[in-house]
């Protein structure tokens, strides 16, 4: 722990428990706010859910009802000597508690979906799962040698850029249908939307991580002998990786917000079908339930990612060793380190 | 100063003497003729014309933006000269090419590889097998004295070590001429020192031609056979002096009545040029006024 050391240091670094504690607030805060507003009766709860519904004729058990409406009809027959009304104060439906969610988290994997035809949760996730792999994974394969050329002959800059700059601003929805009516209307047009989504801003975000590599490390190559071949595959290649890496996690997670556009062209699938489809059913616990699925898998697909990622570049500065690999240098380092002082020169 | 009772700075021991009566006598390694660069309507380099003997030594030194750096960039065929020719054994150069190792101040090793494939990389491009490159890397490595280090990556070592490793990366390929722009510009005096005898050390092992920009006078005194002092306004080439100080060399001939006259020379030159312009007053004073340094 660095004790005595303030929270709060500009560009500072903290230590891993305060790091650790940083996480775990991070998410019981929101968590917190939304038990809050779920259990405790005098936060919000706009309305009244019926237990008793009295003398009042349109009254149901369990019903809800505004509290001012409650309280006028409760006055009433207060005024009018009849039987009074009971109810406890609850939120709207589209507000579930935790519990609830939590509830439904579960029943979503283990009960079958409503209406026959219909596809359970993890069905739906599947599918849009595949979607984005397929969408972003062509984009990859096209987009990313592009960007590269791009970025490192001017020639291609100038040949393409400017269409693809021009392109990006149409946005890939006004694609839909014109996809629909190439490729059909299941899967494909849906993949074609993720790729629309992905690849123009693909080109130019990864075209300019290639020009920020230091040209001085083109220099050296040069003068070592390189032709324009190794200097692509041997400096360039090498030479962005982590940032590019960087960049497709960060095109992954725009890849996402296509999907919704996407699913809803030709016949709706995936999890936005699913979300829209308990919403109809005022299912909003299984609402709630589906997107914070979406999150967990969101959170958890770059965490690996990120992992991966400092696996494969283990010669960047400041990257966190893994443990096997920081017990295998700690061998090599111990005999180098004393070295070090005398051949520092 | 003690310019009163200095030698010439043309004045050469016999030895000295018979050294450069020798060194003329080698090849000409490089030949520059008439070079001119203009950047747009700025002329940096004005007819240049020079010639580096065969395992010479030469230091080029020069105000600041002289054109030092775009001769040496013109010479590795980094840079394509406005006009005159870059010629290296007789042979046209245009672009960059293995025969041409450089050193560049900045630090240029490739962050992903280790120090033992940082090496290996020219050869390895060259069309060496893997193996080849492998051993040679390693003699290489041994000649800078980083053995113990192979296995790093440049980020973990200091900065005296990754020029060595460039030193080591660049003469791997065999070069005619080893081009070093400020080397050890970013390194602190120390490091820098041990630098220098080490680069003198290995110059004399390796059959290598070496071009030397600097700004340091006592570095290029000390490593130099002969020291290009380039101008500007108008760019020219100054003089091309032959330091008279014997070789080997040591720290210990710093204060030799030789280093000391082309050391005079050489700021008579460069100073002489560089007229310092009056700085202008601050409007604001900022100290009191019985504060006064002077
Ligand atoms: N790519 C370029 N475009 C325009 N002008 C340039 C370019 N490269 C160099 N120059 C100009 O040429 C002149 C000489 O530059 P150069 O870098 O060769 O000087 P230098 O002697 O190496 O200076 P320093 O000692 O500061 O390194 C400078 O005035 C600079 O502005
Ligand atoms: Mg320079």
């Amino acid at each position: 722990m660095s004790k005595g050391k303030k929270w709060l240091v500009p560009f500072g670094t903290l230590s891993e428990p305060r790091q650790l504690i940083l996480l775990w607030i991070s998410f019981t805060l929101p968590l917190a706010v939304w038990a809050i507003v779920s259990y405790v009766p005098f936060v919000w709860h706009p309305l009244v859910k019926i237990d008793d519904p009295g003398d009042v004729s349109y009254f149901t058990r369990d019903a809800l009802i505004e509290r001012t409406t409650f309280k006028a009809e409760n006055a009433k027959l207060a005024a009018s000597g009849g039987h009074i009304a009971t109810g406890t104060p609850a939120n709207p439906v589209f507000l579930p508690a935790p519990h609830e969610v939590a509830v439904a988290f579960y029943k979503s994997f283990t009960t079958p979906p409503k209406r026959k035809g219909d596809k359970w949760l993890h069905e739906s996730l599947w599918q849009s799962i595949q979607v984005i792999f397929w969408g972003f994974l062509w984009s990859s394969v096209v987009g990313v040698p592009i960007g590269i050329l791009c970025g490192t002959f001017p020639f291609f800059s100038r040949i393409t850029e400017p269409f693809v700059d021009f392109t990006r601003y149409m946005p890939a929805p006004a694609f839909g249908a014109l996809a629909v009516a190439v490729l059909g209307i299941y899967e494909a047009p849906k993949i074609a939307i993720i790729f629309i989504g992905t690849f123009f801003q693909q080109v130019l975000v990864i075209a300019n991580t290639t020009r920020k590599l230091d040209t001085s490390l083109v220099e050296a190559a040069q003068t070592l002998g390189a032709n324009r071949r190794q200097l692509l595959f041997r400096v360039v290649v090498p030479g962005i990786a982590v940032d590019l890496y960087n960049d497709m996690r960060i095109l992954l997670g725009w890849a996402w917000t296509y999907l919704i556009v996407a699913e809803y062209i030709g016949a709706s699938s995936g999890i936005t079908f699913f979300i829209n489809q308990q919403a109809k059913y005022r299912i909003y616990d299984n609402v709630f339930a589906a997107i914070i699925i979406i999150g967990i898998i969101g959170f958890t697909s770059d965490r690996i990612l990120d992992w991966i990622g400092r696996q494969l570049f283990p010669w960047q500065k400041g990257v966190k060793k893994s443990l096997l690999r920081a017990i295998l240098d700690r061998r090599r380092n111990s005999t180098q380190n004393t070295e070090t002082a005398n051949a520092n020169a | 100063m003690q310019t009163l009772n200095l030698p010439s700075h043309l004045d050469q021991s016999p030895e000295v003497a018979a050294r450069f009566s020798k060194l003329k006598s080698r090849p000409v390694i490089l030949d520059v003729k008439h070079l001119n660069k203009t950047f747009h309507t700025h002329t940096t380099l004005n007819d240049i014309s020079l010639q580096v003997f065969r395992r010479e030594f030469m230091c080029v030194v020069g105000p600041s933006g002289c054109g030092k750096s775009t001769l040496i960039r013109i010479i590795a065929g980094l840079e394509t000269p406005t006009s005159g020719d870059v010629l290296l054994e007789g042979t046209q150069v245009s672009a960059p090419g293995s025969d041409r190792g450089m050193v560049f101040q900045g630090y240029t090793l490739f962050p992903w590889l280790t120090v033992k494939k940082n090496v290996m990389f020219g050869l390895e491009i060259g069309g060496r097998s893997p193996v080849e490159s492998e051993s040679e890397a390693r003699q290489w490595i041994d000649l800078v004295g980083l053995s113990k280090f192979e296995n790093s990556y440049p980020h973990e070592l200091s900065g005296g070590m990754k020029q060595r490793v460039a030193i080591a990366r660049a003469l791997a390929n065999n070069p005619r001429i080893l081009l070093m722009d400020e080397p050890f510009g970013a390194l602190d005096a120390q490091t820098r020192c041990k630098m220098q005898s080490y680069l003198l050390e290995i110059w004399k092992r390796v059959d290598v031609t070496i071009m030397f920009v600097t700004h340091d006078l006592d570095e290029a005194i000390y490593l130099s056979d002969r020291i290009l002092v380039l101008g500007t306004n108008p760019s020219r080439i100054m003089e091309v002096i032959e330091v008279p100080v014997p070789r080997p060399r040591s720290s210990s001939q710093f204060l030799s009545p030789e280093f000391l006259a082309t050391k005079a020379r050489l700021e008579e030159l460069i100073h002489g040029t560089e007229e310092a312009e009056p700085m202008p007053l601050p409007k604001i004073r900022l100290t009191h006024a019985g504060d006064d340094v002077e």
